[in-house]
């Protein structure tokens, strides 16, 4: 190899290891960019999620629980009233069934506002209701809300970053790559082993970085 | 026939070089091992400091949430309590008066109250039950103890990430002693081997060295 070859070797060598390692080192800030907005994204996801889930409980436990078990209070009393007056006689009899009258009047007024109580849907056997029912229809009166999946989309995030982590290993045999051809210049007795062993970590390094980017 | 004189000088540029180059490569060396480190611990930092956000978001949600439907079920409950009270109070004020039919209407009432709270039972027993999806499920029927280990997850992503950052800072002083490094064998290069540039090039070798610990310690 003559002196003006050699020097252009190692010239040119140089040169494709530091655009190599640039165009590394954008890809890999490129896939840690995308998993980052991603992962930002599972937050907000999330966020999003739990204040829909939020919601949903606060308006079914404390908006129309405290309603229904009014009705069913009133429901029960007519019932029980009704009962004692139907076995009853006179005063006490006349009592009970007016008595009965208000508890059903009272019912009347509020059930309307209730849902929960006049859905059949929802009603179990012992007077109750069905609260898991209730509140699943709820939740799925917003599919937007309720089929958020902020796991998925950390999940993809972690994959780009894997990737992106894994292309900057690529840096490293560049980086040999850099010293070898460096050497070659005033080693020239060692010139051409010097830059075989730079090709050689230049090639590794883009194998490397292809390698990841194919199959990460 | 080369002089004495001249092969000497010749031979202290050839070392020059050497030293020079050997320093260029080993200086490409440490700022991609310093590049490795920065992405790496930027990333663990990020994902710790995002998973503890949404763990943070999740354990607020099932505190929300179970200590929620536990206020409405308690509440229930006491409105089925209320009833008996109130029937019971009847009772005893029929009792002073000798007022039959309130007394019956009193009995009535706490007949009412014992089947309504058979009723506030029944229903708070579907608390998160089928058909609830999984998610809200959970929020409901959190305990305590699962909302602990949340809490104890969340703080130690915390401390992954302050760590990650910690050393994320070790990657940019290293990379800057690098940058360092680099800029004085640059300038030693233009000097070329005359007093001023032996000695800058000595202290790039020393700034590189500095460099080279922390990226060492890192790799192992």
């Amino acid at each position: 190899m003559g002196d003006g070859e050699g020097h252009r070797g190692v010239a040119l060598l140089l040169g494709a290891v530091a655009l190599l390692a640039a165009v590394v080192g954008a890809r890999s800030t490129s896939l840690a960019n995308d998993a980052t907005d991603l992962w930002q994204s599972s937050v907000r996801t999330e966020v999003k999620r739990s204040a829909g889930a939020l919601e949903d409980v606060r308006y079914v436990y404390q908006v129309e629980l405290p309603v229904a078990v009014v009705v069913m209070g009133g429901r029960l009393k007519a019932d029980e009233l009704g009962t004692a007056a139907a076995g009853a006689s006179g005063d006490v009899a006349a009592t009970l069934a007016m008595e009965t009258e208000i508890e059903k009047g009272v019912v009347t007024a509020i059930e309307g506002s209730a849902p929960l109580v006049t859905d059949p849907a929802y009603a179990l056997p012992g007077g109750g209701v069905d609260l898991g029912q209730r509140l699943a229809d709820e939740r799925a009166e917003n599919p937007d809300l309720a089929t958020l999946d902020p796991d998925a989309l950390a999940a993809e995030g972690d994959h780009l970053a894997g990737k992106g982590s894994s292309m900057t290993i690529a840096l490293l045999p560049l980086g040999f790559a850099a010293l070898f051809g460096a050497m070659a210049q005033p080693f020239w007795r060692r010139r051409r082993l010097l830059l075989g062993l730079a090709t050689g970590a230049m090639g590794t390094g883009l194998a490397i970085a292809l390698m990841v980017e194919a199959l990460g | 026939m080369i002089e004495p004189e001249v092969a000497s000088r010749w031979r202290s540029q050839a070392a020059y070089d050497r030293i020079a180059a050997v320093l260029i490569g080993v200086i490409a060396i440490l700022a991609a091992v310093f590049a490795v480190q920065q992405a790496h611990e930027g990333l663990a930092g990020t994902r710790a400091q995002v998973e503890g956000a949404r763990l943070a978001a999740d354990a607020a949600a099932r505190i929300g949430a179970s200590s929620t439907s536990f206020a409405a079920g308690l509440r229930a409950q006491q409105d089925a309590l209320v009833v008996g009270i109130t029937g019971t109070s009847r009772q005893i004020e029929a009792l002073t008066a000798g007022h039959e039919p309130a007394l019956a209407v009193g009995a009535a009432h706490v007949a009412a109250s014992q089947r309504l709270a058979g009723a506030v039972a029944e229903t708070l027993a579907t608390t998160g039950g089928e058909p609830l999806d999984g998610y809200t499920a959970g929020l409901v029927n959190a305990t305590n103890e699962e909302i602990v280990v949340i809490v104890e997850e969340q703080n130690r992503q915390v401390d992954l990430s302050i760590a990650a950052g910690e050393h994320q800072l070790v990657a940019v002083l290293g990379l800057s002693l690098v940058a360092l490094a680099g800029v004085l064998a640059g300038i030693a290069a233009v000097l070329g081997r005359g007093k001023a540039g032996w000695l800058l090039l000595a202290i790039a070798w020393i700034v590189a060295l500095v460099a080279a610990v922390p990226a060492v310690n890192w790799l192992v």
